[in-house]
């Protein structure tokens, strides 16, 4: 049953707390919850990764990273999204996204997870940035769809 | 050149438009947000010709370029508005 209004979205400057997030989206009629927990890696093509920095276009990041929630529950049979990215510096190890999805049965859940980092990646604007011992570098990162027609001309809402 | 906005006639045939950069967009422009007037015809396209005047290692990264509108991802030939907000974003690398 969509539950959108329960679902937590936010982009947080402090540790995740995974376990708050599991509890949260854990429902009496659900049967599988499913956790996309991505953190930092030691390494990044074959170079030593001492920390990373995240920043995001915050205000659009939160709007995507929602219609992602509003789209799991309009197309998985799922119940309850919450959804966590880190901005700032973040040592290795620590966790970046965590993408928690529940749901009465694992298939979907499996999926809707999965459809939501895909699409995280590619569409919520957020980048990195990857300290090395001998510099930075901006990570490669996904060009985001763009719709090809000029679309109608609104004011900001 | 630094000043190109500011000899833009204030009549009804200019806009005031909002202008972000992020990631290595905002390192080389060495800006965050600022407000940009234009001409009235204006479209992303050409505000980003703008900055790429003021800064044309902007030009390099243009193919790697996205932009949005009002928070949302817009065409290079959308007309802007006063009011609007625009950000120049480069490929996204979260998760």
């Amino acid at each position: 049953m969509p539950a959108t209004s329960s679902d937590i979205v936010r982009l947080a400057r402090e540790p995740i707390d995974a376990q708050a997030l599991v509890a949260h989206v854990r429902g009496a009629g659900d049967g599988a919850i499913v956790v996309f927990d991505g953190f930092v890696r030691d390494h990044s093509k074959n170079r030593r990764t001492l920390y990373l920095e995240y920043e995001a276009y915050e205000v659009m990041a939160l709007a995507k990273m929602r219609e992602i929630a509003t789209h799991l529950h309009d197309n998985f049979a799922i119940d309850g999204v919450a959804m966590a990215h880190r901005l700032g510096r973040l040592e290795i190890g620590e966790t970046s996204i965590l993408i928690v999805v529940s749901g009465a049965h694992r298939a979907a859940t499996f999926d809707a997870c999965r459809y939501a980092i895909d699409t995280l990646k590619r569409t919520v604007p957020i980048w990195k940035k990857e300290y090395f011992e001998d510099g930075s570098v901006w990570a490669d990162g996904e060009l985001p769809p763009v719709p090809a027609a000029t679309p109608p001309a609104e004011t900001a809402s | 050149m630094a000043g190109y906005n500011r000899n833009v006639p204030q009549t009804s045939q200019t806009i005031r438009v909002q202008v972000l950069f992020f990631g290595r967009l905002k390192e080389i422009a060495g800006l965050s947000e600022e407000s940009a007037e234009l001409h009235g015809d204006a479209s992303i396209a050409s505000l980003f010709a703008q900055y790429a005047t003021r800064y044309p290692q902007l030009l390099e990264y243009r193919s790697s370029v996205v932009a949005s509108r009002n928070r949302e991802f817009a065409a290079w030939a959308t007309p802007l508005h006063t009011g609007d907000e625009v950000a120049f974003l480069p490929p996204v690398s979260g998760g």
